[in-house]
């Protein structure tokens, strides 16, 4: 187990990689009644191509997703009533690169890591819970169909991609989840439901020590092999379509946009990407920005206007969407603002600013031990410590914003997806 | 723990000292009666607020000052406590010991945002006219908004008409009418008022005592004249002209909103036993709900009770198929009837105190939680002694719960429909 201080966020940090490959990091906190748990593996929505042991699988669209919704079942048991027996707090999400499985508790961490750390690596697909899954997940599919945020967002994805799986809703669609088998689900787990493929992060006021040797006895000390993604796909740096179109019960129009950028790299290099790409935001149409105080004088956004960077494994680009009668002039006037950005550069002062309002607020979100897991797994998959931020903020430089700016902030990059409201009837 | 102190007539702080914290958080709540009267313009007023001071005249040069902070943020506080609507400010900012080269971030930031309240920028004897007509605007797109949203909105479409005549009948954020009427001269009127006499709730999470607090909000609040009204306690919901309605609309999903009545409010002594009993019937993946209507019968998606303790309401959401309204509604009216029989194994009883008790156990963990428990809790009229209400939520016994669930009756009910294929 090493033990890494970080003083500049008072920070510490237990940390180690067991026999079977499983990487354990626990954050200590003295002094606080709640526990949380992280079990996440390198695995989303869209790892559906993948090679194991000598053969090659394409799953169908929505299988990370539906893996995530049976593993909660064991031979037997009922793993949500044990939680609850125990007093924990049980939950799981699929993103489009990671599966988390996580809890809180205040009183029966131990007990509550063990049901978590068994269940996640049991695989138990009945037929018939398969069967009777795909009505719960029918389900699942109309609420987002109703969400006008996932279908905007959704829609956008599809313009913006060629080929990247992201343009694939996380749930997949009623007709692929009909094709998904005991047995896919069976490969799907034995490829990347593999210690040497997840974390385990931990924050709370708990033993490292007793963490670590209760993941080895759970999950065992065998290294198993893990499943190749296969990343057929290849995108160019354009937009696939220049906009579209949908209409649903909305109270107002809303949009969401966004420049395609090149995929963020791995190790230290990744984090840097992310920080120059919201820094970028930040000065390109943060509440901060002219161009925001003017959109929203002008009253062509309001206060849902937000965006960022978004990173996913092998894509990334500058987002924002919010509520607006008027996107295209949201977009005109942020290609515009770029351009203009990148030729005259930001004065030093607002620039060290910018930094040390970004940094102030990834320090602040450390409170929030959802947040902290999430991102500590995240960075972890892609090769870097994230209690190092700081470090990388200090040695950001202008000129790295700026060339992002004139880089990805292009026309041709640009997707734009609305919603418009459907008229009464 | 919490340390009350009164800074002058009406006004309050309560300061929860804690080291343990990245950032402080300090909310400041002016309190005001629920009215169809006022409540568009309690809504509006912070938003109003944080378009600009004398001296910070836009919100480039807010953003400008708070990111100066450290990336400190301030944000409009308005909440609904059972008859009470709160107008005010709520910020978060970093703790002065991450702050580079010994800069000061709590002093700065309190100076902040009471020029944020207290230095409106003026025009014509009202607040600028540009401000609240955008910020109107803002609010209005904001109450529409949650249509966009169908659980929210089916459930607060049942709130609305199942509570008419009631202050939980209003929006939180009031209605759009309401909202267009306001003009500049008279937002201003308004907030000359809910500064000089409404009571003022002030809490303060952070690292700084409350001594070093106090003394530099007191010295804010001295340049205000004030004539502090005091509020009429709260009231539960009496109860009225039940009301069953269903609305169609271009859904995939049907939802279905039911509202139950109930004597016991946050302030009765059975409060514990009726929190237990909603996290028994309908809070959570072991509540008989969720295992009985959605795992066992498949009826719905999602489902789920939630408890108003400071009127005295209980609704019921649920996602379902269309065609399973009658049928859905059925179970969960069953599911209830199982809950008044006492039909209740001691597992489901368990797991539901231990859920209530685990958050209560962990409200101290983030300033957010802290602020959000306490500022409630203080304004409903309940004990903010912690330890005193988890001891009586687990001295809660099956029978206590019977006999809460016994006491709800069932009053209205509120249906989304798709049109049909």
């Amino acid at each position: 187990m090493t033990i890494t201080q970080y003083p500049k966020l008072d920070e510490k940090v237990y940390a180690t990689v067991l026999q079977n490959g499983l990487t354990v990091k626990v954050v200590s906190r003295p002094g606080f009644t709640r526990k949380m748990a992280y079990f996440v593996t390198d695995f989303g929505a869209i790892h559906t191509d993948f090679e194991l042991e000598d053969k090659i699988y394409h799953a169908p669209a929505g299988i990370a997703h539906f893996l995530e919704h049976k593993m909660f079942e064991l031979p037997g048991r009922d793993v949500s009533a044990e939680f609850a027996a125990l007093g924990a707090n049980v939950n799981a999400f699929t993103s489009y690169d990671m599966t988390a499985y996580h809890f809180t508790c205040s009183e029966n961490f131990m007990e509550s890591l063990r049901l978590l750390l068994e269940f996640v690596s049991t695989p138990y697909f009945p037929e018939e819970s398969v069967q009777r899954e795909m009505g719960i997940i029918d389900q699942e599919i109309g609420m987002n169909e109703d969400s006008p945020d996932t279908r905007v967002f959704e829609e956008l994805m599809k313009c913006l991609y060629r080929q990247h799986p992201i343009r694939v809703p996380i749930l997949g669609s009623r007709q692929s989840l009909r094709q998904i088998t005991p047995e896919l689900l069976t490969a799907c787990h034995r490829a990347f439901y593999t210690p040497a493929n997840m974390i385990l992060c931990v924050v709370g006021d708990v033993n490292a020590d007793e963490v670590a040797a209760l993941a080895n006895e759970v999950l065992g000390t065998e290294r198993k092999p893990v499943g190749r993604k296969l990343r057929p796909w290849q995108e160019e740096m354009k937009a696939e379509r220049y906009d579209c179109n949908g209409w649903m019960e909305v109270a107002m129009p809303m949009f969401q946009m966004a420049f395609k950028a090149e995929p963020a790299p791995k190790g230290a290099a990744s984090i840097r990407a992310e920080i120059v790409g919201d820094l970028a935001a930040e000065a390109l149409f943060g509440e901060s920005s002219p161009l925001y105080l003017r959109l929203y004088e002008e009253g062509i956004i309001d206060s849902s206007f937000g965006g960022g960077f978004e990173s996913v494994d092998d894509c990334a680009m500058l987002a924002c969407g919010g509520d607006s009668y008027d996107a295209t002039a949201i977009r005109e006037a942020i290609l515009e603002r770029a351009a203009q950005l990148a030729e005259e550069g930001i004065e030093k002062a607002d620039f060290l600013r910018m930094k040390r309002s970004a940094m102030g607020r990834r320090i602040r979100d450390l409170d929030s031990f959802d947040s902290m897991c999430f991102r500590i797994c995240a960075y972890h998959f892609s090769g870097f410590d994230y209690f190092d931020f700081p470090a990388v903020y200090a040695q950001v430089r202008q000129e790295e914003v700026l060339e992002f700016l004139h880089r990805v902030v292009a026309k041709e990059r640009c997707a734009l997806s609305v919603i418009d409201p459907k008229e009464e009837t | 723990m919490i340390e009350t102190m009164e800074l002058r007539s009406g006004v309050h702080l309560y300061a929860c000292r804690d080291t343990r914290f990245k950032q402080g958080a300090l909310s400041i709540q002016f309190v005001r009666p629920m009215k169809k009267e006022e409540a568009a313009c309690n809504a509006l007023l912070p938003a109003v607020l944080l378009r600009g001071t004398e001296e910070y005249p836009d919100l480039r040069s807010i953003t400008l000052r708070l990111d100066d902070l450290y990336g400190a943020s301030v944000s409009t506080l308005v909440r609904r406590v059972g008859d009470y609507q709160t107008t005010g400010l709520y910020c978060s900012f970093m703790e002065d010991k991450f702050a580079l080269d010994g800069d000061e971030i709590l002093k700065p930031m309190l100076e902040f945002v009471f020029a944020l309240l207290l230095d409106p920028v003026m025009e014509n004897g009202g607040f600028s006219e540009s401000f609240v007509e955008s910020e109107k605007k803002n609010l209005i797109s904001t109450i529409e908004a949650e249509k966009n949203d169908k659980r929210v909105y089916a459930a607060s479409q049942l709130l609305k008409n199942m509570c008419r005549g009631d202050s939980f009948g209003l929006p939180r954020l009031g209605e759009k009418e309401d909202v267009e009427k306001i003009s500049a001269r008279s937002l201003y009127a308004h907030y000359r008022t809910v500064l000089e006499e409404s009571p003022v709730q002030i809490f303060y999470v952070g690292s700084a005592d409350k001594e070093t607090v106090a003394i530099l909000l007191t010295k804010q609040f001295e340049k205000i004249k004030r004539t502090p009204q005091f509020l009429p306690p709260q009231t539960a919901f009496s109860g009225g002209e039940e009301s069953h309605v269903t609305k169609v609309m271009d859904v995939a999903q049907a939802k279905l909103c039911m509202g139950f009545v109930t004597p016991i409010t946050n302030r009765s002594e059975d409060f514990a036993a009726m929190q237990v009993m909603n996290t028994v019937f309908g809070g959570g993946m072991t509540s008989k709900l969720f295992m009985n209507v959605r795992e066992k019968l498949s009826l719905c998606y999602s489902v789920g009770s939630f408890y108003y303790g400071t009127k005295g309401v209980m609704t019921v959401s649920a996602g379902i198929d269309d065609d399973k309204e009658q049928t859905a509604r059925d179970e969960i009216l069953a599911q209830l009837d199982a809950c008044r029989k006492g039909n209740i194994t001691p597992e489901e009883l368990a797991a539901a105190k231990e859920a209530v008790l685990s958050s209560l156990r962990t409200v101290h963990d983030s300033p957010g939680a802290i602020e959000g428990y306490y500022a409630t809790a203080a304004l409903s009229g309940v004990t903010l002694d912690l330890k005193a209400y988890a001891e009586a939520v687990s001295a809660v016994s099956t029978e206590n719960v019977a006999k809460v669930a016994k006491m709800l009756t069932y009053h209205s009910s509120f249906v989304l429909k798709g049109a049909g294929q």
